[in-house]
């Protein structure tokens, strides 16, 4: 009875140190979730990570509004192994709290500098070491309706001189001349200011001021606001009136655009996908370009501003990293995998800034989606880019740029004061320590 | 086992300790954190500074405060007279029907019942200047409604208020009702046999005898206008412009926006305060004999 009792015993004993001995390593992440895009996550990554290797169980778990859910979260030390945020600015402050992890170990090891766009890379790394990883780059630029602009003979324009006449006759035709609403995403306003310092003020002189090398309340600055508030103010160039562009919410301006109630619309990359479902719908054929030159002191050839749209990182407190390590390296590490896993997204999403070559995308690729990526690519590398508001400014200035736009817009304070304020808070940041990495240009 | 410990008080006690233990770390805790905090420049993650008094200095040069301050005001008058008016009119007429007031009880009481977000979203349609009103009238040649009055800073905080007063004045009614069954009939038969007239019995029979669940509705409005939030945050985010900002967005958007913890937290310990001198008000004008 004994024996059979040992016998037993270790077996049971045998079986439990198996399975903790060779159980594979459990990485849980908590990503920003999007009902379009999740299943595609889970299942191009998530589930592909977990057929193709048994060494690491990656849980995927879909949260709205990360920021707030993951901050209680790493305050009580607990939290998943791996995590997204919204951008550089929230991993600066993560970083100084301790809450996040050094991957610069294992950036080393797995080479990640190598296998990312110098400027992504750069843009997690904090005191030396990085903190984080964008999963997603985007610019800005505009979308119009080419089949509309050849009817009415209308070239794209390339200056403020020709943006400002083709305005005209677009609004002479009874349309808008750009669709836009800030109804379902108020902080949207801070993508029209980032494009008119880049396109007005220029990539460098926005470049010394983040580094703190000139004044925001430089009249490049100030002027540049100015001309805003005079476009959506006085000429109503976003959907006719400031009041209407406060009311239209995504699918509102999509749909305005796609039906001719304008004739151009200015965003971010993540415009390609519904743009091009949305034509789809109709007889009219669209294209994109990069946003016109405003000002001769912005450069002569067309700027692209970096932009990440959400990081992914490591929790101090994992006892995983090793493991959560190993999944971002998996992610890095196949180009064709990742372009395949975006373009099912529309590029609009998951767009990891890899180093990226002809060789590497879908023949079938849309050739416009493709004239973005490498052309962006080739600007960026050869350091003709500028810089978007919520990957470069710190919190509070970054918060005031789109909170207190609309002051300027109501004529309570004027493109001066607003720039003063901003200064303000730029030089409180700067003391602070509050401010995010920006990479030499 | 000592006989204090198994007598009715103690067991009293008992019961409620699950409570208090619960109120203790959910409620009382962090409420007296947030008064430490206002002293700090804390962002909510890392290093605790002390600061003093720096916040309280700051809050009062702090323009956008001083607007939701004001906006909050306003706010209260706002419902401190329409939704009561309204309510204590439909609730008076409402005791003489008879048959089908059920029904009228429950249209009025209806959007207390939907869901901010339900409430905000018909409102937002019914005033899109494209799909609402503003476009219907449109296509009809009429230029009314054309701009949506959620989007235009001189109307926008009384349209959020709108909104909020619609959802808020069938709870009200509700309240007054059950009050105005409870005057005995006799007083206004004898007002009745005197030829008192429809508005003399409303003005010195109903309201006199009213008064408790009258005065408590005020308090209740006064003290619910305070942390007023969900509306202003969905309809508007405090815009255009702050013109529809009111303190507890302000608060919201130091402490989750812009990351100044310990300044929201002043912001926070301000509205505190201002509730307790309500409240203080009304204890006193109690013991000085008033009915409230």
């Amino acid at each position: 009875m004994n024996k059979i009792l040992n016998i037993f015993l270790t077996f049971i004993l045998t079986a439990f140190f198996a399975t903790s001995t060779f159980a594979a390593t459990k990485v849980v992440w908590w990503m920003e979730s999007s009902a379009d895009t999740d299943p595609t996550v889970q299942e191009m990554m998530c589930d592909a990570f977990n057929a193709e290797q048994d060494e690491v169980e990656l849980e995927c778990v879909f949260k709205e509004d990360i920021n707030d859910t993951i901050r209680p979260a790493l305050l009580s030390g607990s939290g998943p192994d791996m995590f997204d945020t919204p951008g550089a600015s929230y991993i600066k402050i993560y970083q100084d709290a301790g809450l996040v992890k050094s991957m610069q170990e294992y950036a080393d090891q797995y080479g990640w500098q190598d296998k990312l766009l110098g400027w992504a890379y750069n843009s997690g790394v904090f005191d030396g070491e990085l903190y984080s990883i964008p999963k997603n780059y985007e610019t800005m630029i505009y979308f119009y309706n080419k089949t509309l602009f050849e009817e009415n003979g209308w070239s794209t324009p390339n200056n403020l001189e020709e943006v400002e006449s083709l305005a005209a006759k677009i609004k002479a035709k009874g349309m808008n001349v750009y669709a836009y609403g800030s109804a379902g995403w108020q902080p949207t306003h801070e993508h029209l200011v980032g494009n008119y310092f880049n396109t007005y003020a220029g990539p460098d002189n926005v470049y010394k001021a983040l580094i703190g090398e000139k004044k925001w309340t430089d009249p490049e600055f100030v002027e540049a606001i100015e001309l805003l508030r005079k476009h959506m103010v006085d000429e109503g160039y976003w959907s006719g009136d400031l009041e209407t562009y406060y009311s239209l919410d995504w699918d509102d301006f999509n749909n305005e655009f796609a039906t001719r109630g304008s004739a151009m619309l200015m965003i971010g990359t993540w415009g390609f996908n519904v743009t091009a479902t949305n034509f789809g719908e109709t007889s009219d054929d669209w294209d994109w370009n990069p946003l016109p030159i405003l000002n001769s002191q912005a450069g002569s050839a067309p700027n692209y501003q970096l932009a990440t749209g959400g990081t992914m990182s490591i929790n101090a407190a994992s006892k995983n990293a090793d493991g959560a390590a190993k999944v971002i390296d998996w992610i890095l590490s196949d180009k064709e995998r990742a372009l395949k896993v975006t373009g099912s997204l529309g590029y609009g999403a998951w767009l990891l800034p890899l180093k990226y070559t002809d060789a590497d995308f879908d023949p079938n690729i849309d050739p416009r989606q493709k004239r973005f990526l490498t052309e962006f690519a080739e600007a960026s590398d050869s350091g003709n880019y500028g810089y978007t508001t919520w990957t470069f400014y710190p919190n509070d200035p970054g918060v005031h740029i789109w909170k207190d736009m609309e002051v300027v817009w109501a004529g309570d304070i004027t493109p001066l004061e607003f720039m003063e304020e901003s200064q303000r808070l730029w030089d409180q940041a700067r003391a602070d320590d509050a401010l995010v990495p920006v990479g030499k240009r | 086992m000592p006989k204090f410990l198994t007598s009715i008080n103690a067991i009293s006690w008992y019961f409620l300790f699950p409570v208090i233990f619960i109120h203790f770390f959910v409620v009382m805790f962090p409420s007296v954190l947030s008064l430490l905090l206002c002293l700090t420049d804390w962002n909510g993650f890392g290093r605790i500074n002390y600061v003093g008094l720096e916040n309280f200095q700051e809050l009062f040069r702090d323009r956008v405060f001083k607007k939701a301050v004001k906006h909050n005001i306003i706010w209260t008058v706002m419902f401190l007279t329409i939704p009561v008016i309204v309510a204590l009119i439909i609730a008076y007429l409402l005791t003489g029907i008879k048959r089908g007031q059920l029904f009228y009880r429950l249209v009025y009481f209806f959007p207390y019942i939907l869901a901010s977000i339900v409430n905000c979203l018909i409102w937002r349609y019914i005033f899109h200047p494209r799909h609402g009103l503003g476009g219907w009238f449109e296509n009809q040649g009429i230029d009314f409604l054309a701009k949506s009055p959620f989007a235009m800073k001189e109307t926008a905080l009384y349209a959020v208020a709108w909104v909020d007063m619609w959802h808020f004045w069938g709870f009200l009614v509700i309240i007054y009702l059950t009050g105005m069954y409870q005057v005995d009939d006799s007083l206004y038969e004898a007002a009745d046999i005197e030829g008192a007239t429809k508005f003399q019995k409303f003005r010195y029979i109903t309201l006199p005898m009213i008064r408790p669940i009258f005065v408590l509705s005020l308090i209740i409005i006064i003290i619910w206008s305070v942390p007023t939030f969900d509306y202003v945050y969905i309809l508007t985010m405090g815009g255009p412009a702050y013109s529809s900002e009111v303190v507890a967005n302000h608060l919201y958007s130091q402490a989750f926006q812009r990351m100044n913890v310990g300044y929201a937290s002043t912001i926070g310990v301000m509205m505190f305060f201002y509730v307790g001198i309500i409240v203080g008000f009304f204890a006193i004008l109690r013991r000085m004999g008033w009915e409230v």
